[in-house]
């Protein structure tokens, strides 16, 4: 499957059934000694991550996951649904939970992404 | 006063100078020089409340200790106060100073503008203050040019003002008396449309009459004892501007709008930068019309005059901040005849050629839109 991120020879840890992981909703699993939170978007792609803001540190995971409200002109509000964005709950940057890319800044903070594979029935994390 | 215009020839336009944002003229006899510029019912109704006696700086909060904010060096003659008289000042600061184009900025206008409780007054005395420097500074020296001062207290009669002279060669620019109004208010939009036409950039300046005058700011947190405080603190009122401008999407609403904040020295913006950017980045849900970071917005749109030049204990430090303010972003400026005023050859010594070019005249060049 398609993550968007470069696999490495690392090992892999299954963490769980396709079902163990509804669509939109954060998962905190175990891979090894790291807590990783795993999500599955609304296009039926997983994501997993480390539980890590790259920010400052914070459990990013237990952040909310929801739309957003891109651009707009001065005085016009508009939502954008079908964005998945992860807010870090200490400072609220957004995330795209699609590229892992911090939303809206041209600068430098990405979520760490790792490969999820599924195989057999079982879905594996590579950390 | 003035002798004829051919008495003093006029002197071609050198780019190759100093450019000064920020000189403030006087009139010679306060508000009855204004009174050949009003109608006869609007001059009797001055002239019949003795509109003369209420001009003076006594009726500020903040006296300057020392008794004037002008320089005792500055005056003209022992009888006339320092800034009432253009030839002198083209000699005193221009001539002597290699300065090629100076911005006239009426703050005693501005303060008329202020004193007085009938906007419809305020509305007069600019206009009439206006034609008054067009007709007996502007004519002296092709070297001196001026920022109209409009009255803030009515947007729309502000904006007429703008388009009745915004046109001429020497306006450069628009002087706006600051309201307790913050600049991303809806309220301004009569005056940045009229700027934006013109293409005039707005001149902020405190006005001196903070807490005291006809819709003026008051100062964050509660008024203050004195003088020094209220001077050490003038740039708070600078600060919630900037930010009321860069949030409230006023440079997406108004793309061409240029702003620059005259006198309130320059370090100010730099920790106002780093919060405003650092918090968009998480509450950027908020103001959606902030595209880009404010920064960005910054960088583009707003310039800082230098004076009063803060002095770090090593002089070095002030590189690392003209740097974090932007060096594009900065237009030296002396405040004469001011006490606190800098000068163009002490000012921005350890600062690279290029920089100190930048400072001194290229970037009032392009924010003034002079010709090259």
């Amino acid at each position: 499957m398609e993550t968007g991120v470069q696999a490495r020879q690392k090992p892999r840890h299954a963490v769980g059934t396709p079902a163990d992981f509804p669509a939109g909703k954060m998962v905190m699993v175990r891979a090894g000694e790291q807590e990783i939170g795993v999500v599955r978007l609304r296009d039926g792609e997983l994501r997993a991550m480390r539980n890590w803001c790259p920010h400052k540190g914070a459990p990013i995971c237990r952040g909310l996951i929801g739309g957003t409200w891109p651009p707009s002109e001065p005085g016009k509000l508009d939502y954008d649904g079908t964005q998945e964005v992860l807010v870090c709950p200490w400072h609220g940057f957004e995330y795209d939970l699609k590229s892992g890319r911090e939303m809206y800044e041209t600068g430098t903070t990405r979520l760490r992404l790792y490969p999820v594979t599924v195989e057999d029935g079982q879905v594996y994390v590579t950390v | 006063m003035d002798m004829p215009v051919a008495a003093h020839p006029v002197p071609a336009r050198s780019t190759d100078g100093v450019i000064d944002c920020d000189v403030h003229p006087l009139l010679p006899n306060g508000i009855r020089s204004l009174y050949p510029y009003m109608t006869e019912a609007w001059r009797e109704r001055f002239i019949r409340k003795r509109a003369h006696t209420t001009e003076s700086g006594l009726t500020l909060r903040y006296a300057q200790p020392n008794g004037t904010v002008v320089r005792d060096d500055a005056k003209p003659e022992a009888s006339m106060p320092g800034g009432s008289d253009p030839h002198f000042l083209v000699k005193d600061l221009l001539d002597a100073n290699g300065i090629s184009v100076a911005v006239l900025n009426s703050l005693q206008s501005a303060r008329f503008c202020s004193v007085h409780a009938s906007v419809d007054e305020s509305i007069v005395i600019a206009s009439a203050s206006n034609d008054y420097y067009i007709e007996n500074w502007l004519t002296v020296d092709e070297r001196l040019t001026y920022a109209p001062v409009v009255p803030s207290q009515d947007p729309a009669a502000a904006a007429a003002e703008i388009r009745r002279i915004g046109a001429h060669r020497q306006v450069v620019a628009v002087a706006v008396p600051p309201l307790a109004i913050l600049m991303g208010n809806r309220y301004w939009w009569p005056i940045f449309e009229a700027a934006q036409e013109m293409d005039l950039p707005l001149l902020l300046h405190v006005s001196g009459s903070e807490g005291v005058y006809n819709g003026a700011p008051m100062p964050a947190g509660g008024m203050p004892d004195t003088y020094i405080e209220r001077y050490v603190t003038l740039g708070q009122g600078a600060e919630s501007n900037l930010n009321s401008l860069v949030m409230s999407g006023t440079f997406e609403r108004f793309p061409r709008l240029r702003i620059l904040f005259v006198e309130y020295g320059f370090v100010w913006p730099v920790p106002l930068m780093l919060r405003m950017d650092r918090l968009w980045r998480g509450l950027r849900h908020e103001v959606p019309w902030v595209k880009k970071s404010p920064t960005d917005y910054v960088a583009e749109h707003v310039w800082f005059t230098t004076q009063p030049i803060e002095e770090p204990r090593d002089p070095r430090d002030l590189e690392r901040l003209v740097r974090m303010v932007g060096v594009d972003n900065l237009c030296f400026s002396t405040d004469y005849p001011h006490w606190d005023n800098d000068m163009p050859m002490q000012a921005f010594r350890l600062l690279p050629q290029e920089d100190r070019d930048r400072i001194m005249r290229i970037n009032a060049r392009n924010v003034l839109r002079l010709p090259r």
